[in-house]
């Protein structure tokens, strides 16, 4: 309750800076008594990289306004009053921008989240994995890497359910942001090993088999919530798909090579009808990106960064025989315009999140919009469908706020400081510098 | 490039030459087509190549704007804003190359944007990248793949187990003469290890640089003892370590493989004691010690992205950090950056090999190293700790002809390298090349994005000095 009330506060702050031209009188007050009600954070920057889904993506000489762990306003110095009682963090020639959202991490917790039971594990859960301020984790935060999607290995064709959380708070329930936050898909490329081998002909019949099912299942639960037919029985296996079905979370899914990534568009986009977005995509996946944009499956890409020429390595993509091809850019090349950036950490370490899309940009990932940045933040929330709490500094969102020397694509760029919904929770001028 | 688009260019060094330079004065001028042709058969001709067009970094901290590079015969002879002379060159008439008595090529970089010249980089160690194995004036591929990736990279010199090498492709059709398999090889073992992992170990170093002290201390005194009495010995190396004898008399650098603070410091106290500078690969913990590898003279080789938690069984600060080679370096420590990957990774996954060495760099600017240090780091120190930095690493008159032209700062992570020379011949052009060629297309390539016709936007072209067939046309200019 309490909650709420805060988020109507501070919607109304919001509201009211947006409507009034805010001026410091105008703005609503505290309630006192209130946590925070001592006043907000107001961060003074030259550049704010907001990259909202839509609008103008950057702020110039901007101030960020924090309170009750959202972000309450964000606008030019000369347009924003910081109201009275604010303390304020002037980030100096630093910008600033929203936490980095990975939505292909393995160290939020220990590594036994790879349970090879079946060969589709859609009730498995990665939650009970977690492990709070986890070290690998810890470098991330440095790293600027403020949300993550937690998620089950690749050695079965479903490997369960991953979950989206906070990288830096102290306890599970904290981190939490959504819980199922995906539901893991390997179409071909690991699930291979499972029990005695198993092939793409079968891995397919099998994941339609619980697919179908799956959907059948949610189905029939909204046809009961809508009032027609018995109440189902609860399965816990296929509980997921009712998350899927509302859109409410999305089939994160291990897919690369053309031919996979056209397999995961066809069967689970347009077959299932299941929200899905391709995880990886690598190899010659990009050959796909105009159907993928088309069908709306979003590409979320990584570890591989390159496509190189398979003549002297591995001959299964087919393609590229001679040149050093971008994955992002060749997505990009192929028309879709919803691309991220993965780490598969540990297989990239977390806190190099920003490297990828500096790896993108270097071959030929086109940044002109701030793509790039786009690609580390807002599009990477919106395809987990978080993107109402994470991924743009805008008013009512968390406040996952990065300080970083500049652009985050540029290995140079060092983070400074990390907020998690208003917290400082990285300061190196404070604490022993992690990366 | 340097397809000499002869008239254009011809004209523009010709406009920039004058008689000043005596460097030249001595060069061979040959007059008629006999004698060229006797002098074709004794000795190859002289081969010069200009560079201009770009802002030269020497490597020294000097930035020539738009300035100019001769080469002649593989070496730098002149870098400056001077007009360079190239003798027999003759500026009345345009003389067809096979009736030049020298080999001329210009690489005129200004259609590279933001162009920038910078030494070849020097990778401290690699592998994979000359093909071969053992001594590679006779192993060498110069068609390697990977060579080209690695010249693609910048990379001219590399380090190798027990010598130096180059880079040195076959480019079919450039030369007129043989494959120089004898240049390949330019420095022999530098390094020497010594075994620093255990107490057995160090206390075997540290004997064996007493041993080497006491001999030399011995040997100095016999020094000065002979002159007086010319019967007496010298006195014998027998149970001296020769190793230890060279590390001391500087004719080879003690090398140690070295990531833990006791054992770095251990090493900066045996180097202050005996008085050498040693070499410390990984170095991890080496920015807790960095003041006492600071007075040691110590260098470091170390991957800045290396990560380690601290041992939380220690007080102590411990583990790796991303200010290490920052924190180094200020304490006076050289540092030279190699990746964790010493190869060129083609499995996909960009941005951790030696084709990214720059971006190794990146990183330990992330944590705090000044840019030239940075440069210095892939450059002047790894060819100092290889012992070629009289040859290589810096872009100075007397020195080898390796450079890059690149389109940017060379530790940008989007800089491609547009050209590598080595020893004075252009052995990569990325327009030329299938692998990066795609990528942010120069002006001049076939793959550059066609500019859709719009007559209304077409310059009025001024004509320079040579004869073009629209000249008339372009003369709007006052009289």
């Amino acid at each position: 309750m309490r909650d709420t009330m805060k988020k109507i506060g501070s919607l109304l702050v919001a509201v009211a800076i947006a409507t009034t031209g805010a001026s410091a009188s105008e703005v609503v007050p505290a309630t006192p008594g209130e946590p925070g009600a001592e006043g907000g954070l107001a961060i003074l920057t030259k550049k704010a990289l907001c990259v909202p889904l839509e609008g103008p993506q950057v702020v110039n000489n901007a101030v960020v306004l924090i309170r009750d762990g959202k972000i309450e306003a964000v606008g030019p110095k000369s347009k924003t009053e910081i109201p009275a009682g604010y303390a304020v963090f002037d980030a100096g020639e630093n910008w600033v921008m929203p936490g980095m959202v990975d939505l292909h991490c393995h160290v939020a917790g220990t590594f036994d989240l790879n349970d090879m039971v079946y060969l589709t594990n859609p009730g498995i859960r990665a939650s009970t994995a977690v492990v709070p301020e986890y070290g690998a984790l810890k470098r991330g935060v440095a790293g600027g890497v403020t949300s993550v999607l937690f998620i089950p290995g690749s050695g079965t064709n479903v490997g369960g359910q991953g979950v989206l959380v906070k990288t830096a708070l102290p306890t599970y329930e904290e981190m939490e942001i959504k819980n199922p936050g995906s539901m893991k898909l390997a179409q071909a490329g690991n699930p291979e090993r499972f029990m005695f081998g198993v092939g793409r002909s079968f891995m397919n019949y099998n994941t339609r088999n619980t697919f179908r099912r799956g959907v059948a299942y949610a189905k029939r639960w909204e046809a009961y919530e809508r009032g027609e037919g018995e109440r189902p029985e609860k399965d816990i296996q296929f509980e997921v798909f009712r998350s899927l079905m509302a859109d409410e979370i999305r089939v994160s899914t291990h897919t690369q090579i053309y031919q996979v990534v056209n397999m995961t568009i066809r069967m689970i986009a347009k077959e299932m009808g299941v929200p899905v977005f391709i995880d990886h995509g690598t190899f010659d996946g990009w050959r796909a990106g105009d159907i993928a944009y088309e069908a709306g499956v979003n590409a979320i890409l990584g570890p591989r960064n390159i496509d190189v020429p398979t003549a002297s390595f591995i001959n299964w993509s087919g393609s590229n025989p001679e040149r050093i091809q971008g994955v992002a850019a060749g997505y990009q090349q192929m028309g879709h315009k919803m691309i991220g950036f993965n780490t598969d950490s540990p297989v990239i370490p977390q806190e190099e999140l920003q490297l990828q899309a500096g790896i993108g940009m270097r071959y030929g990932f086109d940044d002109t919009n701030l793509e790039a940045v786009r690609g580390l933040t807002i599009i990477p929330a919106t395809t987990a469908r978080i993107h109402k709490r994470v991924g743009s500094l805008e008013p009512g969102k968390d406040a996952d706020v990065l300080i970083i020397t500049g652009h985050p694509a540029d290995p140079r760029s060092s983070v400074e400081t990390v907020f998690i919904e208003g917290q400082k929770v990285y300061d190196p001028a404070v604490q022993r510098r992690r990366w | 490039m340097i397809r000499f688009q002869a008239r254009f260019v011809l004209a523009l060094v010709a406009l920039a030459l004058s008689p000043s330079l005596p460097a030249f004065g001595a060069a061979p001028l040959i007059d008629d087509e006999e004698a060229a042709a006797e002098e074709e058969e004794k000795e190859p001709k002289d081969r010069y190549l200009v560079v201009l067009g770009a802002d030269i970094h020497t490597g020294n901290g000097e930035v020539l704007r738009d300035g100019r590079l001769l080469a002649k015969n593989g070496k730098i002879v002149a870098i400056g804003y001077d007009d360079f002379e190239v003798p027999g060159l003759d500026y009345d008439r345009e003389v067809p190359a096979d009736e030049r008595g020298y080999e001329l090529e210009i690489l005129d970089a200004s259609n590279v944007p933001n162009g920038r010249v910078y030494p070849g980089m020097v990778a401290f160690s690699s592998s994979g990248l000359l093909g071969g194995g053992g001594d590679y004036r006779d192993s060498i591929d110069m068609f390697n793949r990977n060579m080209l990736l690695g010249l693609a990279a910048g990379i001219t010199t590399t380090g190798q187990t027990s010598s130096t090498a180059k880079l040195k492709r076959y480019v079919p059709g450039n030369f007129s003469r043989d494959y120089d398999f004898d240049g390949v090889v330019i420095g022999g073992k530098t390094l020497s290890t010594v075994s620093w992992g255990t107490a057995a170990s160090k206390r075997s170093a540290r004997e064996k640089l007493a041993g080497a002290a006491a001999y030399l201390r011995t040997y100095r005194q016999w020094q000065v003892d002979v002159k007086k009495d010319k019967e007496l010995k010298e006195p014998s190396k027998s149970g001296v370590d020769s190793t230890m004898l060279a590390v001391l008399r500087g004719e080879i650098f003690a090398r140690f493989s070295a990531d833990y603070q006791d054992d770095l410091s251990g090493i900066a106290r045996v180097a202050m004691e005996f008085g050498f500078r040693p070499v410390i690969t990984g170095c991890r913990e080496g920015w807790v010690v960095a003041d006492e590898l600071g007075r040691a003279g110590a260098m470091a080789v170390l991957t800045p992205r290396t990560r380690r938690s601290k041992d939380e069984q220690l007080v102590a600060e411990g583990g790796s950090s991303i200010e290490n080679a920052a924190i180094l370096h200020s304490h006076g420590v050289q540092v030279a950056i190699i990746p964790g990957s010493r190869g060129i990774d083609l499995g996909g996954i960009a941005g951790r090999d030696i084709m990214h060495l720059p971006i190794e760099v990146g990183f330990a600017i992330r944590g705090g190293l000044p840019d030239d240090a940075g440069l210095a780091s892939v450059t002047t120190v790894p060819a100092r700790l290889l012992g070629v930095g009289h040859r290589v690493g810096t872009l100075e008159v007397g020195k080898d002809c390796d450079l890059i032209v690149t389109d940017g700062d060379l530790l940008h992570y989007q800089t491609f390298v547009q050209y590598t020379v080595v020893d004075g011949d252009l052995v990569y052009d990325k327009q030329d090349e299938l692998y990066f060629a795609h990528i942010r297309p120069r002006d001049d390539s076939l793959l550059a994005p066609l500019v859709p016709f719009d007559p209304a936007e077409v310059p009025i072209e001024e004509e320079g000095d040579d004869e073009g067939e629209d000249s008339e046309e372009g003369d709007d200019e006052d009289e």
